[in-house]
């Protein structure tokens, strides 16, 4: 990497500097408005007793040292942040991919089921969906009379059970499956049709036009997607926040939620802040780690990035 | 013969699978859609069932179009239209052009640049609202319609992201044939790029739409007078959980502001269908 | 090089910014000339405000509720307008949900509105952290009447003897009971002199009819707040926090448990919902409570409830809380609080506002209860004697008046770190009924965890 670029240093123009910088400007200005800044002051906040109300006064590394010494709740919301993490990205971008997929067949009412299948994406976290979760995996609901219709009596509800709450919390992540399949929707149609056509005089089957041609051709877009799972899994707020509000006992409280609870109603902003930044450290590995390993199984047809 | 048999079945496959999963999609907002045309007073007695016990359309819809906090619906919408249409156009396009430095251009400092583009993407909005507020509050631009827009005006990680993904999977001898041409960098931009992620940018500017139409923590936040509030915040005036509350016409509200979310949705979805691909260029 | 060099003054650039910026967000120094409470009165300036009777006045307002408040009280500002022409309102209604978000969000950069509704929850912190006026000068002068209000009650809105809040309302905690159900399960009807036992037999009696939970404790259950609690305790000889605000005010780890185990041994005889049923009820409204749809026969409640849910059942009766004659357990809370903000410019004019609310024949006429009981005694009588109140508003008053004599004396205001006490409570609480502590362990859980918290909020630093 680092060869890399001083490599590259010696080729950079002066013409493609400016250019670059044009191109660039707009985004970099509300950047430093509306991101860099506050980032500083957040950062500043958390090494601060700052509780949203007091004058801050600075104390050090009190906050991260409490975060990583006396704050089992810190532990539990990282854990369950890490399950939901590494059980939704997999999952819902097969999901994604496989109805993306099947979406791009030629089938009549494709527009109808792109439009239904998009829905719950729009719908988001609405008290109707907390409440129709409820009714399907609430102690009413849908899932419970039919166990007990098979002869299995359980005492809680998959919703309120401490061990398989979060189940439910990830399956509704994977409910909104919409967005990774609208962005695989779109990969798929650049795909030149003429690559498929091609492979089909050659007498290509199926199976193979998918591993030979459709996968390389979306690693992009895949790598796109996982990237954006991981961080959006990580950050996951909503689906706990209205179906659950972290409980029962914790168990599906998640690490943002956690933070949020911190910051605003127990006036502890400053710890908050340093929670986010742990947070960021956290995913920003996965991240590095994941843009380490592109060049070995994305595709590029623009050649990569060098 | 036999194949057209096998077409038959496959396509009854087809729509079987999607349906069902579509009316897994489609149950809450059914249930939303039921929900608003029952009468206050009956809401919970049925809450499960999607036929109303006690139809009272005319109360909810019009308690919703009169709106909240003596502000009616069609000041919200407005005001929800002035700051999507804002706040996506600039998303959009700003997106494009940061993409397109990434991608295209070799220019000092890009990948530092792109990292940072990365880190907004990983911070919890959570922590930056506060610092956010005091920014905008020195630019005296707090409790305005344009701080609603301004956070996506200038562009988010996502689309950033996913349009550099995108240019990435396009060929450079494309552009380096437009060069040739003679083009400069934004007519290489609009002429060549452009068409052939125009799925991209149409799922961009979908996702755009319904994140700014929703948008929820920031503007309640940052707005404090009802008049310039959007829709999520008049929908969020409705509860207290220690009052009686309007669910009637909080339901049909909350009907109300997703219909032009999903018909733009249904719009825009169809120019999802004729992505034309590098054919006709390469071709 | 160069490069470098530029990176760093920019870095130093933003840094100083930040801590400009960082700076600004205490809001107590009052001399913030940029922050005039309002926008119109660049001629003004700071000297006018006491003889402003001619002059015009903008008075920022916000509070919490659903849209019949918004309605209601903004007629209220509009007549208020009507008859003191100079005084105009910027009014910020909202929904409970982020009411608080924004609020602390504005204190943080000393952009507070003139008049905010406050909740006994948060008064405290705000007060220590000195975000609100001292109103106590206004009652001193007699622009707020307070010769109505019973001391117990107004007292709840002084904080380390400063008046940082003025209650708009009171409300006790009552048993809200369902004589439709109890009836039909052949049950008796509560007395005014029934005991917990009582309590018991009669939610066993109609839940073993029904089938369904019958003692519900509002949506959130026995352990949502420290509410019941404390009432629990104070009924037992204790109070909940001591009085600085650094700990819990009994000593016997008993009483605690004993609380817990009377409502895991309810809830596993299915006479109380378990915690599953209680996240159900949660999810919706208190108009949803089965309490309300006739399938439960009590529900703990503050006495405003059956006002509250009368729209959807206008059946609901309320009783005295179990034992209430056994100590002093029951203690006139106040419902919901005006403050007025450090930073308000216009404090003498937000005074006398707040006290045409609380003592006005008609601003009451307008408001009419939604808020809660009045705390004044005399606006209580004119309403009671206007005919204009409903059944259910008749009780709720009534109910101040007989419950008031029982009361004790009002507990300090809930010490800052409540919110995170009562997610301590509510897990030490769910975890007795899950089965993964005994209600003893919970107990001492509580307790420790109670520490620690107060503690880091309210420990002198």
């Amino acid at each position: 990497m680092k060869g890399k670029q001083s490599l590259a240093k010696s080729e950079y123009k002066r013409k493609d500097n400016i250019a670059g910088y044009v191109m660039l400007s707009p985004w970099l200005f509300g950047f430093v408005l509306m991101w860099f800044l506050p980032m500083v002051i957040s950062i500043y906040y958390s090494f601060t007793d700052f509780n949203l109300l007091n004058e801050a006064k600075i104390i050090g590394f009190k906050n991260y040292i409490r975060i990583f010494t006396v704050d089992d709740t810190f532990r539990q919301a990282l854990k369950v942040t890490f399950v939901y993490a590494i059980f939704l990205v997999p999952l819902r971008l097969a999901f994604a991919l496989f109805v993306a997929m099947l979406l791009n067949t030629k089938h009549k009412g494709l527009g109808l089921y792109r439009t239904i299948y998009y829905i719950p994406s729009i719908i988001g976290g609405s008290i109707a969906v907390s409440i129709v979760w409820r009714q399907i995996f609430g102690n009413q609901g849908v899932i419970m009379s039919l166990l007990s219709a098979f002869g299995i009596v359980q005492k809680h509800s998959l919703l309120g059970n401490t061990k398989t709450a979060l189940a439910v919390i990830i399956l509704m992540g994977v409910w909104q499956f919409g967005s990774s399949m609208l962005i695989f929707l779109a990969a798929l149609k650049q795909i030149p049709g003429s690559l498929y056509e091609s492979a089909r005089v050659d007498g290509a089957k199926s199976w193979r036009i998918f591993f030979k041609i459709t996968i390389p051709m979306l690693t992009p877009t895949i790598f796109f997607n996982l990237i954006l799972q991981i961080v959006n899994g990580f950050r996951v707020f909503t689906e706990s926040y209205v179906i659950t509000d972290g409980g029962p006992l914790d168990s599906t409280l998640s690490y943002v939620l956690y933070l949020y609870r911190r910051a605003f109603n127990y006036f502890d902003m400053g710890y908050s802040c340093a929670l986010a930044w742990v947070l960021v450290v956290i995913i920003a590995v996965f991240t590095i780690v994941l843009f380490r390993t592109q060049n070995n199984w994305v595709h590029y047809e623009s050649g990569g990035d060098d | 013969m036999v194949g057209m048999k096998k077409n038959k079945l496959n396509s009854v496959l087809f729509h079987f699978l999607s349906c069902t999963v579509g009316i897994l999609m489609f149950y809450p907002l059914l249930w939303l859609f039921a929900s608003s045309m029952k009468s206050n007073e009956t809401m919970f007695k049925d809450a499960y069932s999607l036929i109303p016990e006690v139809f009272d359309i005319a109360t909810n819809y019009q308690s919703a179009w009169e709106g909240v906090g003596g502000v009616s619906f069609l000041a919200f919408l407005g005001n929800t239209v002035f700051v999507t249409v804002l706040g996506m156009a600039g998303c959009v396009i700003i997106s494009l052009f940061a993409a397109y430095a990434f991608t295209r251009i070799k220019f000092k400092g890009s990948k530092f640049w792109f990292s940072c583009v990365m880190v907004t993407m990983m911070i919890p909005s959570q922590v930056m609202v506060v610092p956010q507020y005091i920014i905008l509050k020195k630019l005296n631009l707090i409790d305005t319609r344009v701080a609603l827009a301004l956070p996506w005006f200038f562009g988010t990680a996502f689309f950033i992201f996913m349009l550099v993904q995108f240019f990435r999977g396009v060929p450079k001898d494309l552009d380096e044939a437009a060069e040739i041409d003679g083009c400069g960098r934004i007519s290489i931009l609009f002429r060549i790029l452009v068409p052939v992620v125009k799925p991209a940018l149409v799922t961009a500017s979908i996702f755009a739409f319904y994140w700014i139409w929703q948008d929820f923590f920031q503007p309640l936040i940052f707005m404090s007078t009802p008049s310039k509030y959007t829709l999520s915040l008049a929908l969020n005036m409705f509860l207290d959980p220690n009052a009686y509350n309007n669910y009637g016409g909080l339901f049909a509200m909350s009907v109300l502001s997703l219909l032009p979310t999903l018909i733009f949705f249904i719009i825009f979805q169809r120019y999802l269908v004729d992505g034309i691909a590098m054919d006709g260029i390469k071709g | 090089m160069k490069n470098r060099m530029k990176r760093i003054a920019a870095l130093l650039l933003a840094g100083t910014m930040v801590f400009s910026m960082a700076a600004c967000s205490s809001g107590k120094s009052g001399s913030k000339d940029n922050e005039t409470s309002n926008p119109s009165d660049n001629t003004t300036g700071e000297a006018t405000v006491t003889e402003a009777q001619a002059e015009p006045i903008t008075i920022k307002i916000a509070w919490w509720g659903s849209d019949k408040r918004h309605e209601y009280t903004q007629q209220l500002l509009d007549l208020y307008t009507e008859l003191n022409p100079n005084v105009k309102f910027e009014a910020s209604p909202s929904g409970w949900d982020g009411y608080f978000e924004r609020l602390s969000t504005q204190a943080a950069s000393g952009s507070m509105p003139d008049i905010v509704q406050m909740d006994y929850l948060y008064i405290s912190t705000y007060a220590k952290n000195n975000s609100l006026a001292d109103m106590q000068e206004f009652v001193d002068s007699g622009v707020i009447d307070v010769s109505n209000i019973d001391e117990n009650i107004l007292n709840t809105g002084s904080i380390n003897s400063k008046r940082v809040g003025i209650p708009l309302s009171t409300s006790i905690l009552a048993v809200t009971y369902n004589p439709t159900v109890i009836e039909a399960a052949g049950a008796e009807i509560p007395s005014d002199s029934w005991t917990w036992d009582d309590y018991i037999a009669l939610n066993t009696k109609v839940a073993q009819a029904t089938g369904e939970p019958s003692a519900l404790v509002s949506i959130i259950g026995p352990f949502g707040d420290t509410n019941p609690f404390s009432y629990w305790v104070r009924q037992h000889g204790g109070v909940l926090f001591n009085a600085d605000g650094t700990g819990l005010g009994y000593e016997d780890d008993a009483i605690t448990a004993d609380y817990f185990q009377m409502w895991q041994d309810m809830s596993d005889a299915n006479v109380a919902p378990d915690p599953d049923e209680q996240s159900q009820l949660a999810a919706v409204g208190k108009e949803a409570l089965p309490i309300v749809t006739d399938k439960a026969a009590t529900t703990v409640e503050w006495n405003n409830f059956t006002s509250v849910v009368s729209g959807v059942n206008d059946k609901l009766k309320l009783a005295l809380m179990p034992s209430s004659s056994e100590g002093k357990g029951l203690w006139l809370k106040p419902g919901m609080f005006f403050s007025v903000s450090e930073s308000s410019k216009v404090k003498e004019e937000c005074a006398k506002f707040i006290n045409w609310i609380i003592n006005s024949e008609e601003a009451n006429d307008i408001i009419a209860g939604e808020r809660g009981t009045p705390v004044s005694s005399a606006v209580r009588d004119y309403m009671m004697n206007s005919g204009k109140m409903t059944e259910q508003q008749v009780e709720m008053f009534g109910y101040v008046d007989k419950a008031a004599a029982l009361a004790g004396e009002t507990p300090a205001p809930d010490p800052s770190g409540i919110a995170e006490v009562n997610e301590a409570f509510a897990k030490a609480g769910n975890s007795v009924l899950y089965g993964q502590a005994t209600a003893a362990e919970a107990a001492a859980t509580f307790r420790e965890q109670v520490t620690e918290i107060l503690e880091r909020n309210n420990a002198a630093k």
